[in-house]
């Protein structure tokens, strides 16, 4: 009954037309919307897909560049990839949601779901991390990640070299 | 004190545990005394509204954290359970598992050990739910970061035209389990939702009217 | 039977799944998790109303499944057989904190004082003037659950949520079957008396 619920809701969220709802069981009036609040949050995370390549003529043109705290981007890429170029193809800061998953989406091909397990001791946040092509979930991992080291995720081929997922915990508040 | 049988009966008749002869006579009984039948509808309301309140599934909070601490502790109880002179015959046929489970978690410690150390970011757990792939993970001093290896995946198609989005801020709507993502001038542009198996399904959002 | 848990057609039957545990593989138990965690979850969750310490409890429940999958004679459903395990991880952890003295619940003690038709005075009801919705329904119900004994609490979700018959409930406890029905009669009563002012600021 309330899976059958939770399932017309999303299909109604997913825009699909005749969506039956099932009769509530119960004769209680329909449920009054609960006052928004904002949700509590555990700091941002910079999130980025990157090309890495050594061939100028694959790269895409795009004109994203690197946020101030990453201007290196290129040289700490380098030390881990072999690879001379890094072109950001999309990125996106996110708030990471105390209770509730974050999505970070630079592109919608390759992107990570993000649940904060809470702060760290000696520093950092607690990360429960998904790295999803599509559909299909590549890699789940527990992650603390802490301020000035970031998150390299080697992910598949393309073209001429390798797509890489950045994530980079914000400094501070 | 013990329950008296009319409310047992009374309970059974709620619960559907009479048979036909039963329900019929109890039925009748109602029909002569108002206040057993007020009782009984009362009870149902009860009954009603406990099933309509109290869900059979619930969201399991950070369900794929549950998960991932499952196959964890799964792992360590393989290796501290193996002990010599104690095997069964089952623990012979999960020896490949156990072997690989042991260096996993022997290999996990010192990955973790070393990267803690050096006070970077630290992998603890990776779980590549296709075999195919491999999952490594280190800490680079040079690079000043913390890298998560996966080898073994699919290649993705040359050809293949990544759609980036500006995104501002996100919304979450509890009751309808999605997150929608906003643009710089607050205009929708992706919807999370997930399917019935819990994956998630980024779609293009409906403007707003 | 609890009510039907069958996979999806073209999803792995959960007896394939359960041989595959049986040989060694946990990618087979990591899907019967995914399957059945939201349905644990509920089930701990109303028994001891703690997020927190359901999530632990359900956690439990499925490790305990994993060590215990070798004698798993596939008798029953895997849904099923994992119910049992969950339920009595889920009340025995409640016994003990009845036992360490929480006094969180009504002791049975007062049972007799229900049955005779005396009133339970609830607490921190709202005001009888102010309007209830739906959601608030919902939150003075599981107040009212939880303030029952695990014994009552146990059979009252078993039978209105599991949809277990008597027969299965008295295996499930274990109890006789007179027992359930005494415990099923009380826990409605109480729950009535308990929601009363709720339902009279509802009319």
């Amino acid at each position: 009954m309330t899976h059958g619920l939770t399932i017309a809701l999303v299909l109604t969220a997913l825009g699909i037309a005749g969506a039956q709802q099932p009769a509530s069981p119960a004769q209680a009036p329909a449920p009054q919307p609960l006052p928004v609040k904002k949700p509590a949050t555990d700091g941002k995370v910079w999130g980025a897909l990157v090309y890495a390549t050594n061939d100028a003529a694959s790269l895409t043109g795009s004109t994203e560049t690197a946020p101030a705290d990453f201007a290196d981007m290129q040289s700490r890429l380098g030390k881990v990839f072999p690879y001379q170029r890094f072109e950001i193809i999309g990125q996106h800061l996110q708030d990471v949601f105390r209770e509730y998953e974050s999505w970070v989406v630079p592109t919608k091909d390759l992107f990570l779901k993000v649940d904060s397990k809470g702060p760290a001791n000696g520093g950092g946040m607690n990360l429960h991390l998904q790295f999803w092509r599509d559909q299909q979930v590549l890699v789940k991992t527990d992650t603390v990640l802490k301020a000035d080291s970031p998150l390299f995720i080697g992910g598949p081929k393309w073209r001429q070299g390798r797509l890489v997922f950045v994530l980079i915990l914000q400094k501070g508040r | 004190m013990k329950t008296p049988p009319e409310d047992h009966d009374l309970i059974r008749w709620l619960d559907g545990e009479m048979n036909p002869a039963e329900r019929t006579r109890f039925a009748a009984r109602m029909d002569a005394d108002p206040a057993l039948k007020a009782e009984a509808e009362a009870m149902q309301r009860i009954s009603t509204d406990l099933r309509a309140h109290l869900p059979v599934e619930m969201p399991l909070p950070y369900a794929d954290f549950f998960n991932s601490q499952i196959q964890v502790r799964i792992a360590q109880e393989e290796v501290l359970s193996h002990e010599p002179g104690h095997r069964t015959w089952l623990d012979w046929l999960r020896m490949p598992t156990l072997v690989a489970a042991t260096a996993a978690v022997a290999i996990a410690g010192m990955i973790i050990w070393q990267q803690g150390a050096q006070g970077g970011s630290v992998v603890l757990s990776t779980y590549a739910p296709d075999p195919a792939v491999q999952a490594r993970s280190f800490h680079s001093e040079e690079a000043g970061a913390t890298v998560l290896m996966l080898d073994g995946l699919e290649d993705m198609p040359a050809d293949k035209k990544f759609v980036t989005f500006r995104i501002k801020h996100t919304e979450n709507d509890h009751e309808a389990a999605t997150t929608t993502l906003y643009g710089l001038h607050d205009e929708p542009l992706l919807v999370v939702a997930k399917d019935a198996r819990n994956q998630p399904r980024l779609l293009a959002a409906t403007p707003r009217g | 039977m609890p009510a039907s848990t069958a996979p999806d057609p073209g999803e792995v039957p959960d007896t394939d799944l359960v041989k595959r545990c049986q040989a060694g593989d946990t990618r087979a138990f990591d899907v019967l998790v995914n399957r059945y965690r939201n349905r644990v979850y509920a089930m701990t969750y109303h028994m001891i109303q703690n997020e927190t310490e359901a999530w632990d409890l359900a956690q439990e429940a499925f490790i305990k499944a994993w060590r215990a999958m070798p004698g798993f004679k596939l008798d029953s459903s895997f849904y099923t057989w994992l119910y049992r395990i969950a339920h009595n991880v889920t009340y025995d952890w409640l016994r003990k904190k009845k036992i360490q003295g929480d006094g969180e619940f009504d002791d049975s003690r007062t049972e007799h004082k229900v049955a005779a038709g005396a009133e339970a005075v609830p607490h921190g009801f709202l005001a009888p003037d102010t309007a209830l919705k739906n959601a608030e329904l919902g939150k003075r119900i599981n107040d009212a659950i939880s303030k029952l004994s695990p014994e009552h609490r146990q059979v009252i979700l078993l039978r209105e949520i599991e949809g277990l018959q008597y027969e299965e409930i008295a295996a499930t406890v274990p109890c006789s079957l007179g027992t359930v029905m005494s415990r099923l009669f009380y826990a409605r009563k109480k729950l009535q008396e308990l929601l009363k002012d709720t339902y009279e600021n509802a009319a």
